[in-house]
């Protein structure tokens, strides 16, 4: 493919260079800083009930970010689904051939994926995970099942429109969870269930139930869009 | 104060249920409207009953948590916001568009409350992309491929300045340790301005001004807001691009970045006037005049005094309201007319029905500054709060050239005889063209000292005729000229990254000299 | 902190990614180039208080030890899943725009779409 006009690309090669010399010189960065946090890690671990602190802040401090970046999420899964849903298989493309290779091993990583999947979301508070993490885990896991049995096979199981609804569902639970504190006279987006002990399974109150949510959401959207893709251009 | 949360949460939560039954939507749409009313009101009740102006979603001290805030900037863009739906609402009545069309709705006006409430830099983030993604999709809703290329390209350019956006919080996360707007302007340090604060600030500000409509910046508005539908059109100059506006208001009380946003504001305001002059395109043509008029807005943004604050934000929403019946006027006019330039569009006026054309007069002038209406109101409003002549003098240049603009309407802005056209879309038209007209009487209890000194000297009236007049003067004189096609060649891609780079570096330097 | 961290890594790839956006005209590459931009700024929030002896933001039971700020880490979740909408809708639209043009090249799309408004 032709590049542009040479003219052109020592421009545009000498404001990216500008741009990026600029930036270095003056991002006085000048390595970690320890002194950041607003609250002491203890105190965010101990209100919250939450020993993961990152889900601590995303899914309780600034839960309001994460609702509305979910809400990104839902808009790129309607996007997909209204300019791809209608349109039928452009060219039929030769898939994956069957392998008794793919199969064996997808059989045998299968169930480790979705372990984890499970264990990503309902430890999220606890360990290293979360919602999205293990959704997207459990999505990839649809995924090898597609790679192995065909998208076909995988998308007469579980069939499209159901998925949507229940994923809008899910959506209108979170809001509905979310708003859930204003019963109580408190705000929206607060947390309101008991916090239990820190480290353990049950605690932190309703962020286990977010994870859950937002772990099933990602699964059942991230699994709907490479369907889509899959479909439309005819196989995998 | 729960209402500041309650209003996008209500907006969100109608989303998917319009969806799971889509045969309600357009009468949840409706519902909406009503309920939003509501909420507004009690909004208006609780400020106006002394209470706290401010929540903070999370409990935590302010820092970690985010802010939500009202004042009273942010109450006329809710009751924009509030006219805009209504009328969307009706004009659609008899299209009647897919139930996917009112889910994107429903998530843009809660997008759009959320982002003007809003006082946090990452939330800033969040809600604009939501707000970038959301419009990109009702850009491309009829399919067209130069729908789908033009809203490609906004998608790509906010992206990138988007990031440019992040890049500056993290560094100003780093060097302050908060993301509160307050908390950083309480932090910044006093004295000689570090290096940090004059990149930070230059990042920060390149990354909205790419969704506010300044011309370096925003390219890709003319095409954007021309192609789309004309509901989508209205709603985009009407309402989505005044939300980067909003933001800009609450960086430039934190940052130093006023000198930016003027010589920004100028430079959009007069370009983009060239440009609207010499186009032929009906919707082009009001696309190029809303990246004009933003000019001005920001130009107001960055003289920083609260009387150009309040002056800038009430021609913000006074341009909201007029530009948006234009577009929901022109899109009619098109579709019975049958033809998207203007010329032929005239010749064709007989087709146009006189609801329409009408509706197109109030827009006219109230865009042109005739008094009493909302134009006047809010230009004389940003006169009286500057007494610099150079930024009087601009201004009077734009008055000038948008008369000059819209002088090429001619004869379609009178209604004449004919049919009066479909009643849900006369209602939509005097849903906005109502506070248009009258926008003096429903301003002034929010407004009352401002307005009355503005209008006390004659020196606004004076100028908003001599504008008007020497405006069509200008028109007639340019029509008599040989037409010479400006380059728009800047409209591309690549052009759009280099000149946002571009701004970029203006931007860094004007900062600079502002702080040092 | 030595000249190589983190942070001008971040900024790096973000001025590698703006040529890429900029100097290719095949669709797919500016797409590509794009997502190296945002994840280029991901980096940089990560990277802004990191350090090799740092501890996870995990709350052991057994006190707490030099941990690393777990703000970012928030911010960055947050950024990933707005990245993954953005590609994955622009896709979209790069796929619509190649099945009616049969070209990835921008400059042609754009011609193209030029073509048809001016008729």
């Amino acid at each position: 493919m032709r590049r542009f006009s040479m003219p052109f690309a020592v421009w545009a090669t000498l404001f990216v260079t500008l741009f990026c010399g600029l930036v270095l010189f003056a991002f006085d960065y000048e390595g970690p800083r320890v002194d950041s946090l607003g609250l002491s890690s203890e105190s965010l671990a101990y209100d919250t009930g939450a020993a993961n602190l990152v889900s601590a802040i995303y899914l309780n401090i600034r839960l309001y970010d994460t609702l509305l970046e979910v809400l990104v999420f839902s808009v790129a899964v309607l996007g997909v689904h209204f300019y791809l849903g209608p349109r039928g298989v452009e060219e039929q493309v030769e898939g994956i051939p069957e392998s008794h290779v793919i199969r064996t091993s997808a059989g045998l990583l299968l169930p480790v994926i979705v372990v984890l999947g499970i264990h990503l979301v309902l430890f999220g508070h606890v360990s290293p995970g979360g919602g999205f993490s293990g959704g997207v885990v459990a999505a990839s896991g649809l995924l090898l099942c597609a790679v192995a049995l065909g998208a076909e096979a995988v998308g007469r199981r579980f069939h499209e429109t159901f998925l949507e609804r229940i994923e809008w569902g899910i959506l209108l639970s979170i809001l509905c969870l979310a708003c859930a504190p204003l019963a109580l006279g408190r705000l929206p987006l607060t947390d309101v269930l008991p916090q239990g002990q820190v480290g353990s399974l049950v605690s932190s109150g309703s962020i286990v139930l977010y994870n859950v949510l937002i772990g099933l959401k990602v699964f059942i959207g991230t699994w709907v869009i490479i369907h889509f893709f899959m479909r439309h251009r005819g196989e995998i | 104060m729960t209402v500041l949360a309650l209003l996008p949460l209500f907006h969100f939560a109608l989303a998917p249920v319009s969806l799971l039954q889509g045969r309600l939507a357009r009468r949840l749409s409706a519902l909406a409207v009503l309920v939003d009313a509501a909420l507004v009101g009690w909004l208006l009740a609780s400020i106006a009953g002394g209470g706290d102006l401010g929540i903070v979603m999370g409990e935590a001290a302010v820092g970690l948590g985010i802010r939500l805030v009202a004042d009273p900037l942010t109450i006329g863009f809710t009751l924009l916001t509030l006219l805009i739906e209504g009328a969307l609402v009706a004009y659609l009545w008899s299209e009647a568009p897919r139930a996917y069309f009112y889910t994107l709705l429903h998530l843009l006006f809660g997008a759009v409350f959320s982002t003007l409430f809003t006082r946090d830099l990452f939330n800033i983030f969040v809600t604009l992309e939501l707000l970038t993604l959301v419009s990109f999709l009702l850009v491309g809703y009829e399919r067209k491929a130069r729908q789908v290329w033009a809203s490609l390209k906004y998608l790509v350019l906010a992206s990138l300045g988007m990031s440019l956006y992040l890049i500056g919080v993290a560094l100003i996360y780093y060097h302050t340790g908060t993301l509160d707007l307050d908390a950083i302007a309480a932090g910044l340090p006093p004295g000689p301005v570090p290096r940090w604060v004059w990149l930070g600030s230059a990042l920060l500000l390149s990354g909205i001004a790419v969704k506010s409509g300044v011309f370096l910046f925003s390219i890709w508005l003319p095409e954007a807001h021309a192609r789309a539908h004309s509901a989508v059109s209205a709603l985009l100059s009407g309402l989505v691009i005044k939300m980067g506006v909003v933001v800009l208001i609450g960086l430039a009380a934190t940052f130093p970045v006023s000198v930016s946003l003027q010589v920004l504001g100028a430079v959009t305001g007069i370009l983009g006037l060239v440009y609207a002059i010499t186009t032929d395109d009906l919707k082009r043509m009001l696309a190029y005049s809303t990246l004009s008029q933003l000019g001005y807005v920001i130009l107001g943004v960055g003289i920083g005094t609260a009387a150009s604050l309040t002056a800038a934000g009430s021609y913000a929403v006074a341009h909201g309201l007029f530009k948006g019946l234009l577009f929901l006027a022109a899109g009619t006019a098109i579709r019975e007319g049958g033809f998207r330039d203007i010329a032929p569009l005239i010749a064709q006026r007989g087709r146009v029905s006189r609801g329409v054309r009408l509706a197109l007069l109030v827009g006219t002038l109230g865009i042109v500054g005739l008094p009493p209406l909302a134009g006047f109101a809010a230009k004389s409003l940003l006169t009286h709060a500057t007494a610099a002549l150079p930024v009087q003098g601009v201004m009077f240049l734009m008055s000038l050239g948008t008369a000059a603009a819209f002088a090429k309407l001619g004869r379609l802005l009178w209604p004449g005889k004919g049919a009066w056209g479909s009643a849900t879309a006369n209602l939509s038209f005097i849903v906005l063209g109502l506070p248009v007209l009258f926008f003096l009487p429903l301003a002034w209890p929010v407004l009352p000292r401002a307005l009355a000194a503005a209008g006390r000297s004659p020196i606004p009236y004076a100028e908003s005729l001599a504008a008007i007049v020497g405006g069509y003067l200008l028109h007639r004189w340019i029509r008599r000229r040989p037409r010479r096609a400006l380059p728009q060649r800047f409209l591309r891609l690549e052009e759009g990254v280099m000149t946002i780079l571009s701004g970029f570096f203006l931007v860094l330097i004007l900062v600079w000299l502002q702080a040092r | 902190m030595g000249v190589l961290n983190g942070v001008t890594v971040a900024i790096i790839l973000f001025g590698i990614g703006l040529l890429g956006l900029i100097l290719r005209r095949d669709l797919v590459i500016k797409l590509l180039a794009l997502g190296l931009i945002n994840s280029s700024t991901i980096l940089c929030l990560v990277s802004l208080n990191a350090r090799p002896d740092g501890a996870p933001p995990l709350l052991q039971g057994n006190g707490l030890g030099a941990m690393v700020d777990p703000l970012p880490h928030a911010l960055v979740l947050s950024a990933i899943v707005i990245n993954f909408a953005i590609l994955a809708l622009a896709l979209v639209f790069v796929m619509l725009l190649v099945e009616r043009y049969h070209t990835t090249d921008s400059r042609r799309i754009e011609e193209e779409v030029a073509r048809e408004e001016g008729e």
